[in-house]
């Protein structure tokens, strides 16, 4: 009888122990993790999404909310996919016309599946084992990499927007900071942000908005959808390399002044992205 | 320096397993074991949309191997999914082949340790439940380690402590959440020993469970523990079997419940009472907000569950009803109540006939919680979701069924039973189909035994089903020749007709053929498996539309 004696002593402290009561839920901004000495990764965001799709604008919601909250570590990007992104026949009236797909945005939702929306990746790294996520897991996807030190640094050391031809040029420079095995690709993405246009929002009364601000919208890939060989192999601690694009030409229909220019390294057979750097045309 | 991979790590686990255990046995232990198998081959079948994977033969298979010594026990099981069958499991995917469960068992006197993989479930689970349900792919067992103590008759402690299965990739993989739990029950017949004298029991206990998952979320102060307790009652007399559980559940953001910060709780009553020749029983259940998973983003409602709510609708076994519209469990807030009728008339009067005559009615229904939503008054007020009103329904009905059953044996060769089912059917809310309307069927089924022989006989079902919503009109025929003891063999065909709904005539044929002999079971079947939802427990998982070749076999020695 003696170990039973020990219950009501040992569950209140159990009941104690095994319980945290929140009373305010909303966490204090702190500006990020990303502090500390040496490089650390930064996080891509891609938030695949569709004017159709009426669940997706607070999905990115969660992602402006988080990058609110890590304005230099978290780059968000918005990629318009699969059947949610058609646009709507007919074609003319003004009515959900706009075809946001991009070549590289198709090919991301078939090589990573992407089926329902809204779903996004962060730093394409699996997270509870799966690389896509729902936008409930983002925030503590991303709070799992931020903070981690880098393997890489990329930064744009050029950019520059010729507004009589409406072309950019840039030059990334992508520097391996610890010794790196596994092949790894550099691509470049050009965004658009501020995008005024139709978009069905749950949230909305009616659904049906024609004036959404679509943020940080895929436009195009400088150099494909898989980009440019960056580490073939392995890499040794202090290797730099340049990479430059001269002359990229800039739909006109798209507002420089809202554009910018996503670089990232990610891991050829993984696909995780390493690290990433963002800049825009005008600063 | 080389890791092995995991395949070679569950090998390492296995063969000297599988080398030792014989030679335990040997020594006066005892090795029993069972062993399982799926395989499916895959057809293309556009007029059902048949989903026809890269790789065209999926097989599942797990393999049981238990030794007992005395006192001690140890086990494992091997599985298999090479790749796994379409749509299987429920959850999070399993991939590869290796050791899903082990575990060593061993009992002194009043205490069992069973350190490894164990399930166990306190109460009616509300709280905790860890468990597997194969064909369902679900499976939660934990891997820690479990104590079971019996400190004074009638008393009895457990203690759990581990992480929970989340999937399977060339092995078990483990969720992020530490779930520690303890559970008292106290018997008071065997506790008060001679001093209670009454023929009845009174079986009380409490539980405690609580949940560990790190906080990164930058934008929401998330509780890291999540604490849940439950206190139950089950009194029992010869005739009645009273049980009544109650469980809260702390602030949880989870999410499956939009991260709100409102406590969970549950309430379930149900009372039976029986006598030789009739039985009846009633029950009422509230869920509301009792989601309870180990960590708390995580991907489908499958996965890393820590509680289990049980229904309270009947589970048909008929095809029809089974697989049309079976109600799923709705965690994040239903009411629902059930009530059931048996009487069994004797043979040899009025009612009874020759051979006796069986009845049953049961109702069922199940309806949203009654909630008020929180406006956005400010940040902390807006994140605790919505107010209720303990136990109130709410305006939508997510499922009614009235169904009756009469059996009865007509002659010495002949036994025939009738059925009757009346479902109200929210596909929107219960198979996740927004828009579409409340679906309400009648189904009628005549089902019919007869033997030839003593070793042949032939079951046959006809069923039909009328609606006018959701794929309309069904009938479906199935016959089964039992050649005892060895073979058997069957044929089943669902039309799918519409009706009143405009659909394309499809027929779903399916032929199968079996043999049994001593420990081991083989079936093949060949034809169209139509798209449908499979249900246990009130847990439903979807099930592709498929064609092919299926082949199951199952051995125990």
């Amino acid at each position: 009888m003696r170990n039973s004696r020990l219950l009501p002593i040992l569950l209140p402290a159990l009941l104690v122990q095994g319980c945290d009561y929140v009373t305010t839920p909303i966490e204090a901004p702190s500006g990020g993790n990303n502090g500390g000495e040496g490089v650390m990764r930064k996080v891509l965001l891609e938030d695949f999404t569709g004017h159709q799709c009426n669940n997706c604008p607070g999905a990115t919601q969660t992602a402006l909310q988080l990058q609110a909250v890590y304005p230099e570590a978290l780059i968000v990007m918005g990629i318009h996919v699969i059947n949610f992104a058609e646009p709507e026949a007919p074609a003319g009236d003004g009515f959900y016309d706009t075809d946001f797909r991009t070549p590289a945005g198709n090919d991301y939702a078939d090589q990573f599946g992407v089926s329902f929306l809204p779903v996004g990746m962060v730093s394409r790294k699996e997270f509870n084992s799966s690389v896509l996520l729902d936008d409930d897991a983002w925030s503590s996807a991303v709070s799992a990499i931020l903070g981690e030190p880098a393997d890489f640094d990329v930064w744009f050391s050029l950019l520059e927007h010729d507004a009589g031809a409406n072309t950019v040029s840039a030059e990334l420079k992508v520097a391996v900071i610890n010794p790196v095995s596994g092949d790894h690709n550099l691509t470049v993405c050009l965004t658009e942000d501020h995008v005024v246009d139709w978009q069905l929002n749950s949230q909305a009364n009616p659904p049906d908005v024609p004036d959404y601000d679509h943020r940080h919208v895929l436009r195009t890939n400088l150099n494909g959808s898989w980009g440019d060989p960056v580490v073939t192999g392995s890499a040794a601690t202090g290797d730099t390399l340049t990479f430059t694009y001269t002359d990229f030409p800039v739909d006109p229909a798209w507002n420089p002044a809202n554009c910018a220019l996503v670089g990232y390294v990610y891991n050829t057979a993984s696909y995780e992205v390493m690290q990433a750097a963002q800049r825009e045309f005008q600063p | 320096m080389c890791r092995p991979s995991r395949v070679k790590r569950g090998l390492a686990v296995v063969l000297p397993l599988s080398l030792l255990l014989p030679a335990l046995a040997q020594e006066g232990g005892q090795l029993h074991g069972n062993f399982s198998t799926d395989v499916q081959y895959y057809n293309e079948d556009s007029a059902i949309g048949a989903v026809v994977p890269d790789q065209r033969l999926g097989a599942n298979a797990w393999a049981n191997l238990i030794y007992t010594h005395g006192n001690f026990e140890l086990g494992g099981r091997f599985e298999s999914y090479e790749p796994a069958l379409v749509g299987y499991p429920a959850g999070q995917q399993y991939t590869g082949s290796g050791v899903g469960y082990r575990y060593a068992k061993f009992k002194q006197e009043d205490l069992e340790i069973t350190v490894g993989n164990f399930f166990e479930q306190f109460g009616q689970g509300m709280i905790f439940r860890s468990y597997e349900e194969r064909y369902l792919g679900v499976d939660n067992s934990m891997d820690g380690f479990q104590l079971k103590y019996r400190p004074y008759r009638g008393v009895y402690v457990k203690g759990v402590f581990g992480r929970q299965r989340f999937g399977f990739d060339d092995g078990t993989v483990k969720g992020v959440g530490i779930v520690r739990g303890l559970d008292t029950e106290v018997s008071l017949s065997e506790l008060l020993d001679s001093a209670w004298t009454c023929s009845s029991n009174l079986i009380i206990g409490g539980s405690f469970v609580s949940k560990y998952q790190e906080d990164r979320d930058p934008l929401l102060e998330l509780p890291e523990n999540v604490g849940a307790w439950a206190l139950r009652a089950n009194l029992t007399t010869p005739r009645w079997n009273l049980y009544t559980e109650y469980a809260y559940k702390i602030n949880d953001p989870n999410g499956k419940n939009g991260f709100i910060y409102k406590p969970g709780q549950a309430l379930l009553v149900n009372a039976t009472y029986s006598v030789k020749g009739f039985g009846a029983s009633v029950g009422a259940h509230t869920f509301d907000n009792m989601f309870y998973q180990s960590d708390r983003a995580a991907p489908t409602p499958f996965d890393l569950n820590i509680n289990f709510l049980p229904p309270l609708t009947k589970q048909h076994t008929y095809n029809l009803p089974a697989t049309l519209y079976p109600y799923a469990t709705q965690p994040n807030g239903e009411v629902s109540t059930q009530g059931e009728v048996f009487r069994k008339w004797k043979k040899g009067t009025a009612l009874g006939g020759k051979y006796g005559t069986k009845l049953a009615v049961n109702y069922s229904v199940a309806y949203s919680l009654e909630t008020t939503q929180l406006g956005a008054v400010d940040d902390t007020t807006q994140r605790l979701g919505y107010t209720t009103q303990f136990f109130l329904p709410g305006d939508r009905m997510y499922f009614q069924d009235f169904n009756i059953e009469l059996r009865k044996k007509v002659s010495e060769t002949w036994e025939l039973a009738l059925t009757y089912l009346n479902l109200v059917y929210d596909i929107d809310i219960i198979q996740g189909k927004p828009g579409k309307p409340l679906v309400y069927a009648d189904i009628v089924i005549l089902e019919g035994l007869h033997n030839f022989t003593d070793r042949n006989s032939l079951r046959f079902e006809l069923q039909y089903l009328r609606s006018k919503q959701d794929q309309g009109n069904w009938v479906t025929g199935v016959a089964e020749f039992t050649f005892s003891p060895h073979w058997f063999i069957a044929a089943q065909d669902q039309y799918n007709y519409g009706g009143s709904v405009d659909v394309e005539p499809t027929h779903y044929p399916i032929g199968s053929v079996g043999y049994i002999r001593g420990g081991n079971r083989f079936q093949m079947n060949y034809g169209r498996q139509r798209a449908g939802i499979f249900c246990v427990g009130g847990v439903c998982r979807q099930v592709p539309a498929a064609n092919g070749l299926a082949l199951s076999i199952t051995s125990t020695f």
